[in-house]
């Protein structure tokens, strides 16, 4: 076992249940894992296996019914909802299925979001968005309104936004669910580029073009809730 | 402050993203603050117009009572009560009704002494036309705005008017001024010696005697006194009058407010309907926000400044519609409500009064229950599974 300031993301026994009228839903049981800092690991398993809960979880987002989340180890799990929202603003990059885009906002709007209720974007904030986006190869659409956008443009934006708070980890929702084969490609090399700056990466997915690429440091898979592999 | 700032500067945008939404409170909080605020607004006007009249009348009005109604007192008491301590002056008033069937309503007979008290009046003041009747002048008479309109009749014009077995013609000599038409719209203002003559009231009598006093506040001691000195005298006293104006136009006011409240409940139920049926696309923002890391506080806070927005917007353009409705059309269909005591309307401008008392009632009745309520499902949302918004599954 490594030590725990080398491990990124840990979960102890971690549980997820549902009320589904009389009865409950596990969605999630007795899950244990450990991401090492620095590495790059992905999630499989088919739908409904509980891939996007546990990252549902892992980010703060939803509340454990058992178990524990540490990120960075810091326990997450027992912090008031509003402090978690803290942690996900400040110490995850999430990458969410459905990008998390506010229609009628520009693309640059939704980017500084998170910066909103800390008085709007600062111009180190700007400074590194631009950066960012000409990396991107987004430059051109900073003003466009996400609406506009393509789903490969959208992945990248939402991409972009984990990455603009400079979080440590990233945490990552079927992230090329809706790419063609080239945009693909494109994402995990920008993907294997990041983690080789140092960030630590978690992706859920069920593609093969993802599940079959080499790269990755480690792959978890889950059925019916549970940790297989 | 800058992060509020920025709260606000989003809930501006947010608004203009749900353009139809924003539009229909809007314009509903609009109407409904425009309806109260009408209300309100000439409530206190006809409030104003008739304190000023009621400052003009006598401290005292002493009338004779017989068999329970107003009967003529002799113009002998005058003497008698101007001897009183404090008293000024009493004045013998002759005036009266005269009923129109054509008008289904009474018009007001007015005597006036140009050689007595009432020289001192000032035709520019009160007359838009004309002149008043000449000393020792009959047959001339000064019309009410509204009289003039409803008869048709304007200066050089002559009337036929009904005196004892025969009748007696009038020839309108002048009309009274738009301005004092809240005391003169149904006045027929005859010379003194005409309107005994018009209205059967014998020399040495007059309809009521008017009392100046003093010193105002005392007026109860002195109609003690004027009690004792006139058997069966009815005493009206000013400051009562004035009471009972505002007792009359709390009434009138509180029942229209009271009509109204079905309108703001109405508008509530809309609210309330547009708000807590917060639609994929909001309760998705929602998700979005908490998703990207905003607390909760901040969601609320931001829904607070939109909803503050659009309240203010919908107040503001209701204080201003309620405004040009009172005071620049004149409150068309809601001024006879008020004021309907006479079959002739006055028409006269109401002088603009809106006090920083009357933008708070309105404030409080219709703005803060819309915004207060406008949390409510926001917070809702907000307690959710941010994962769930963001999928459409709570």
């Amino acid at each position: 076992m490594k030590a725990t300031s080398d491990i990124a993301i840990r979960a102890l026994g971690l549980t997820k249940r549902y009320a589904s009228g009389r009865s409950e839903r596990t969605a999630l049981r007795e899950v244990n894992l450990e991401i090492p800092a620095g590495e790059f690991w992905t999630v499989n398993g088919p739908s409904g296996s509980g891939k996007t809960t546990l990252l549902g979880l892992l980010a703060g987002m939803i509340a454990p019914t058992a178990g524990e989340v540490h990120l960075g180890g810091r326990c997450i799990s027992h912090l008031r909802d509003s402090h978690r929202a803290l942690v996900r603003r400040h110490a995850v990059g999430m990458v969410f299925q459905e990008f998390a885009m506010i229609p009628g906002m520009t693309l640059e709007e939704n980017l500084h979001l998170p910066r909103v209720p800390e008085g709007g974007p600062r111009r180190a904030d700007r400074d590194r968005a631009r950066a960012l986006l000409d990396r991107f190869g987004l430059t051109a659409l900073a003003g466009t309104r996400v609406e506009r956008l393509s789903a490969g443009e959208l992945q990248r934006g939402a991409i972009l936004r984990a990455l603009l708070g400079d979080a440590p980890i990233l945490l990552l929702d079927e992230p090329t669910a809706s790419l063609d084969a080239e945009n693909v490609a494109r994402l995990l090399d920008l993907l294997v580029g990041l983690r080789n700056e140092g960030r630590t990466l978690l992706a859920t997915t069920h593609d093969p073009r993802v599940v079959n690429d080499p790269r990755w440091d480690g792959v978890l898979r889950l059925a019916d809730g549970a940790l297989v592999s | 402050m800058r992060r509020h700032l920025a709260l606000a500067r989003f809930a501006l945008g947010s608004g203009g993203r749900r353009a139809g939404r924003t539009l229909t409170l809007t314009l509903a909080l609009a109407l409904v603050t425009a309806a109260f605020s009408a209300v309100l607004f000439l409530t206190e006007a006809l409030r104003r117009e008739y304190r000023l009249g009621v400052g003009l009348l006598p401290d005292l009005t002493v009338q004779r009572l017989v068999a329970g109604r107003p009967g003529l007192i002799a113009e002998a008491h005058a003497r008698a009560i101007a001897a009183i301590r404090g008293v000024t002056r009493v004045e013998p008033r002759v005036w009266g009704y005269y009923f129109v069937p054509a008008l289904a309503g009474n018009f007001t007979v007015v005597g006036a002494d140009f050689a007595g008290p009432s020289a001192g009046v000032n035709p520019g003041v009160v007359l838009g036309e004309g002149r008043l009747p000449g000393r020792g002048a009959t047959g001339e008479a000064v019309l009410g705005e509204a009289l003039a309109g409803f008869l048709g009749l304007s200066v050089g014009d002559a009337i036929e008017l009904p005196v004892g077995n025969g009748s007696q013609r009038f020839e309108v000599v002048g009309l009274f001024r738009s301005s004092v038409a809240l005391w003169s719209a149904d006045v027929l203002l005859l010379s003194l010696e005409d309107a005994r003559r018009f209205l059967q009231v014998p020399e040495g009598e007059a309809t009521d005697l008017a009392v100046r006093l003093s010193t105002p506040d005392e007026a109860t001691v002195a109609a003690g006194k004027i009690a004792e000195l006139v058997p069966g005298a009815r005493i009206v006293d000013r400051q009562l009058l004035d009471r009972t104006y505002d007792l009359t136009f709390d009434t009138r006011g509180g029942l229209m407010g009271a009509m109204l409240l079905p309108a703001l409940a109405a508008f509530l139920v809309l609210a309330w309907d547009r708000l807590t049926g917060v639609g994929p696309g909001e309760r998705r923002e929602i998700g979005v926000l908490r998703a990207v890391g905003w607390k909760t506080s901040e969601i609320l806070e931001a829904r607070l400044w939109e909803n503050l927005l659009i309240g203010a917007y919908g107040a503001g353009l209701g204080l201003l519609g309620a405004y040009g409705y009172v005071f620049l059309l004149g409150a068309p269909g809601l001024r006879e409500v008020l004021m309907g005591w006479s079959s002739l309307y006055p028409a006269f401008d109401l002088a603009p009064a809106v006090t920083a008392g009357q933008v708070l009632v309105v404030g409080t009745l219709v703005v803060v229950p819309f915004v207060t309520l406008s949390l409510v499902p926001a917070w809702h949302a907000t307690t959710r599974d941010p994962h769930g918004l963001l999928r459409g599954t709570t």
